[in-house]
């Protein structure tokens, strides 16, 4: 039988953790910018000028038809000799930015479709201005339409930055794989790292589920 | 009540996946590999000149042509696995391959490990970088980056010279290392002489070498415990180093005779 050992692994558990607390800062940011690039974006597709339209689906359709792994090698790789140099970690974010934008933006776009053109006839009616119409009338009841699938591809988000330690960024997946290659202890590494994947999963779950009870239960408290 | 079913779930399935890869780490046996008729030889296909794919997309290069020599020794066909840096060593030990032949560099803790054949290559190691960087000595990495392959011999021999405050950015590979001094993502590198061969004949006179680090043996390594098999390897080594097949290989790839400190390693 394999002889597991987890000693080596549980001695330099603090390094795993400082890798766990950057994928989760780094998942965290990437949520919150991806999510304003996405709302930008499917505001830009929906009700943006021709021009605008053009750029966003061009955007959305390179990313969504190209691998994560060749987009974060590009703004690593390839941007400098644009003249524009991202440390690894800057990079990473970028690149996952970039990423859930365009999957976002789609999201979200099916969310504002879903509203119908009546609800934003009556908020002209009641007086309320664009940007009012467009933050209660269609955003909110929009977000929450899609609210399922948009935590979902928030965790896949999560999961995604693990392909980051390509470009020496320093998160859990990287940290996993310095400690595997110091100890050669492969299979209790990546046991841990799979469990620790997992809790954090669950914890952006459970995190999402509150905020749904918060943000999105307004018409059941009545 | 359905969260806690979802976290019950995943915890059973958790202890699945551990439970489905305790397989037995066995010993190999001349034997076995002969009646199975093919021998499973582990190599890296992104590392040139050792291990590369060529024109017609089949791994070739040193190791590869060490692994069908080996092969034609023992009398059976060859099925030449890829492996990468960070993976060649659990391919070896959950069965996927029967030898690494995959420049692995003899070191003690590797040791631990695997067991290791006499050396048949050996590449020296050394930091590179721009020629008008000023490093002449391990203190003056302090406050460089220098980029080096994850869990590679470069990696461990710049990690132990560097100073403090050198910043080493691990990457999955040589290629991306290179490729971050190229773009100017880091100052220097940790490669081996071969490597930096390669990154000369790319961008002639941009970059030199700095510090010398070390001169490391590679040798074909099986698994624990596979006394029988390992004589076999040995004594084919020997033999195509005395026969000069070994020295032949080494300038179709290298351009150069196999170095002493190969030859005379023990």
């Amino acid at each position: 039988m394999y002889d597991f050992n987890f000693a080596p692994v549980v001695a330099s558990f603090d390094q795993l953790l400082l890798g766990a607390w950057l994928t989760i800062r780094l998942s965290c940011a990437a949520m919150l910018l991806g999510l304003i690039v996405s709302i930008v974006c499917a505001w830009g597709k929906t009700s943006g000028p021709a021009p605008a339209r053009f750029v966003i689906n061009a955007y959305i359709e390179i990313i969504r038809n190209t691998p994560f792994l060749v987009q974060i090698f590009f703004i690593f790789f390839g941007l400098p000799s644009l003249g524009l140099r991202l440390s690894p970690n800057g990079a990473a974010l970028l690149a996952l930015v970039v990423n859930f934008g365009a999957y976002g933006t789609e999201i979200i776009r099916a969310g504002i479709e879903s509203i119908q053109k009546g609800q934003v006839e009556a908020g002209t009616a009641l007086g309320l201005s664009k940007l009012q119409i467009f933050r209660y009338v269609v955003m909110k009841p929009a977000l929450r339409t899609v609210y399922p699938s948009l935590t979902s591809q928030f965790i896949y988000l999560m999961l995604t930055s693990s392909v980051v330690s390509v470009i020496s960024a320093d998160d859990l997946a990287a940290a996993g794989n310095d400690l595997q290659s110091a100890t050669f202890a492969s299979f209790e590494v990546y046991i841990i790292i799979t469990l620790m994947y997992l809790a954090m999963s669950i914890g952006f779950s459970a995190i999402f589920a509150a905020i749904d009870r918060m943000a999105f239960k307004y018409p059941l408290s009545r | 009540m359905s969260i806690s079913r979802r976290t019950a779930m995943a915890v059973i399935g958790a202890g699945l996946m551990a439970g489905m890869i305790s397989f037995p780490a066995a010993a190999q046996t001349v034997e076995s590999i002969k009646s199975a008729g093919t021998v499973k030889i582990g190599m890296m296909v992104d590392f040139p000149p050792f291990g590369i794919m060529n024109e017609s997309n089949q791994p070739d290069g040193y190791d590869a042509d060490v692994a069908k020599l080996l092969a034609k020794e023992l009398g059976v066909e060859v099925q030449i696995v890829p492996v990468t840096g960070p993976n060649r060593i659990p391919y070896l030990q959950s069965n996927q391959v029967d030898l690494l032949v995959a420049s692995l560099g003899i070191t003690e803790e590797r040791a631990k490990t695997v067991d290791f054949s006499k050396p048949y290559a050996g590449i020296s190691i050394g930091v590179f970088g721009a020629s008008d960087t000023e490093v002449s000595k391990p203190e003056d990495l302090s406050g460089k980056t220098i980029g080096v392959a994850r869990a590679s011999t470069q990696d461990t021999a710049v990690t132990k010279v560097a100073p403090q405050d050198a910043k080493i950015q691990r990457f999955d590979d040589d290629a991306s290392a290179v490729q971050a001094l190229l773009s100017g993502q880091v100052e220097l590198i940790g490669v081996s002489n071969v490597v930096a061969t390669q990154i000369e004949q790319a961008a002639p006179g941009r970059f030199d070498q700095k510090l010398e680090l070390s001169q490391q043996v590679q040798g074909i390594a099986v698994r624990k415990g596979s006394a029988e098999l390992l004589e076999a390897v040995n004594a084919f080594i020997a033999k195509a180093k005395e026969s000069g097949e070994l020295t032949a290989i080494h300038e179709k790839w290298l351009g150069s005779p196999l170095p002493d400190f190969v030859t005379e390693a023990k």
